[in-house]
């Protein structure tokens, strides 16, 4: 498959800062892809660069085939954008604005009245007579989302679309996301974990300017699943889980309500020497003992050491 | 093309649609008004509440014609209104950039040079046009009060002076391209208009540039000769060259 997004050793430093520090991504045309961090590991700014919005310090970007640094205009026309708070012409209606946008692609006047028309529908804002001043932050939002579809584009960048959102106008935006699925190419930076888990593909978790990991999301929960632990005895559970606190191999322990002790191991096959080592000698009935699966979040805080967006 | 129209278009309707219709063309228009009454009625206006003494001294002065009528037209325009047009476009290029909506434009296939471009030119001829307006209003009220109004001195004197806006235009673009701050570019366009009038002390200087250009409105519409040719032509120039000097600036900057 060829690449919508392709990024190779991107840095960008602000005076002595280092904001990102060689990151790689590589996005598949037609996938969702869900780009994670905590604040201020990048995101905006890897978006930023992206859309011409920014300079990278060095490192190329490539989006649908062509180097950005010699064919900005060009792929503009390709791209849809919804920056982290969108800043809007407040005299302007939500339509209005769609036009505008729309002009500024050059569309012609019957694709733009579909365009405009489907979606206001889209968005929520048709028959809205308001102007955008009136708009609630949810509102701007969805209007966001709309003009950064006006173009049809084939890859679609948002920053946080769907944080200002409450949980209908959330479900909306994601619902809107999964069915371009396959059409267009969805690229966006979110800290809900569970958006991503619910549409994406494929995931980058970015920290402190790096890239952590970047696979698909099934790939990446079995490939970290296979460091977590449960155990479950008959009783003397919190001793284990006690005893098992103090290994080297344990980054993390739980003592789970119903009996069992779910733990996240740094050396699976130590953790498998010693836990059945530890259960026998302390005399105690092992009734399960078994890999665990991560969900996105564990895998999100082990990956950038517990802090959290 | 056709992006630099459509955005160009929206600086119009933005101009019409919110307080920028009001601020300067309004000041203007009020000023139309009252410039020749003021004119007219000073005199009396001073012998009512000045006595005996400044009556006396009025006798000895000259009737008010319909040149101080333009005389103070063009006194407002060079001072209150150079000054308003200096401190609202210092944020011509710097506001959309605060606000965020130059983000959404610019990631859309509008360059960064239309953009600048596209807000010079709008702006100026907004300029002109509610100039031009108001020049056409206080004309007919000096006609109305004097009961006479050549157009010759009226209109050279707007002419000269339109040709100093162009400059400052131009000036302005540049400053807001460069600071994020409205207050600091306003500063900087007021410091410039105080050096040219020192400049202009200097007759190379105010028979070629726009130095030449701070006093001749008021001479012209004094009814006194003053050639504008040469700095009218280097002022817009130099508006030209400043404009493409802010597009370059702004291209280069992060947003």
């Amino acid at each position: 498959m060829t690449a919508a997004l392709e990024i190779e050793k991107l840095t960008k430093r602000y005076g002595d800062t280092c904001v990102l520090d060689g990151v790689d991504l590589h996005v598949e045309e037609g996938s969702i892809y869900g780009f994670l961090g905590p604040n201020g590991a990048g995101k905006t700014t890897t978006l930023r660069i992206i859309t011409g919005l920014a300079r990278p310090t060095s490192g190329t970007v490539r989006v649908l085939g062509h180097d950005l640094a010699s064919v900005e205009g060009d792929v503009r026309a390709e791209i849809g954008f919804l920056p982290d708070v969108p800043g809007f012409y407040e005299w302007m209606t939500a339509e209005e604005f769609l036009r505008f946008a729309g002009g500024l692609f050059g569309l012609k006047s019957r694709t733009l009245d579909e365009r405009v028309k489907v979606l206001l529908d889209l968005a929520g804002l048709d028959g809205v007579r308001t102007r955008v001043g009136g708009f609630s932050r949810g509102m701007k939002q969805r209007l966001g989302v709309a003009q950064a579809l006006i173009n049809a584009p084939k890859l679609l960048m948002l920053d946080e679309p769907t944080s200002a959102l409450d949980p209908m106008g959330r479900k909306d935006v994601l619902d809107m996301l999964a069915s371009l699925r396959g059409r267009t190419t969805v690229f966006f930076s979110t800290h809900i974990l569970a958006d991503v888990e619910r549409i994406c593909d494929t995931v980058a978790i970015l920290d402190h300017g790096h890239v952590v990991a970047q696979a698909p999301i099934d790939e990446l929960k079995s490939r970290y699943g296979a460091s977590k632990v449960l155990i479950e005895v008959t009783e003397g559970a919190d001793e284990l889980a006690e005893a098992v606190r103090r290994e080297p191999w344990a980054s993390s322990v739980v003592r789970d309500t119903n009996g069992t002790v779910s733990v996240t191991v740094s050396d699976s096959e130590a953790a498998a020497r010693a836990i059945p080592a530890m259960v026998a000698q302390r005399g105690l009935c092992l009734r399960r003992m078994e890999a665990g699966e991560m969900g996105l979040e564990e895998v999100f805080v082990q990956l950038v050491g517990g802090e959290r967006t | 093309m056709r992006a630099f129209l459509q955005f160009a278009w929206k600086e119009v309707l933005e101009i019409v649609r919110t307080w920028r219709i009001w601020v300067l063309p309004g000041m203007l228009l009020f000023f139309a008004l009252t410039g020749p009454l003021m004119a007219k009625f000073t005199p009396e206006i001073l012998k009512a509440v000045g006595g005996d003494q400044v009556a006396a001294l009025l006798k000895v002065m000259p009737k008010p014609t319909y040149l101080d009528a333009y005389g103070q037209w063009i006194k407002n325009l060079s001072q209150i209104g150079l000054f308003a047009i200096i401190i609202i476009y210092g944020g011509l290029i710097s506001s959309e950039r605060k606000s965020g909506t130059a983000i959404l434009v610019l990631t859309k296939p509008l360059s960064r040079t239309s953009y600048v471009f596209a807000k010079a030119a709008v702006h100026f001829v907004f300029v002109a046009v509610a100039v031009g307006i108001t020049t056409v209003v206080t004309w007919d009220m000096t006609r109305l009060v004097f009961g006479k109004s050549p157009g010759g001195p009226l209109w050279s004197a707007v002419v000269a002076w339109l040709g100093l806006v162009i400059f400052f235009m131009g000036v302005m673009t540049l400053l807001s391209s460069i600071l994020g701050s409205q207050a600091g570019a306003a500063g900087i366009g007021l410091a410039v208009f105080a050096a040219l009038s020192l400049a202009g002390m200097s007759e190379p200087l105010r028979r070629f540039t726009p130095a030449g250009l701070v006093q001749a409105p008021a001479l012209l519409a004094a009814g006194k000769a003053s050639a504008i040719l040469s700095p009218v032509i280097t002022s817009c120039g130099l508006a030209v060259l400043l404009v493409m000097a802010a597009a370059e600036v702004f291209r280069t900057k992060e947003l």
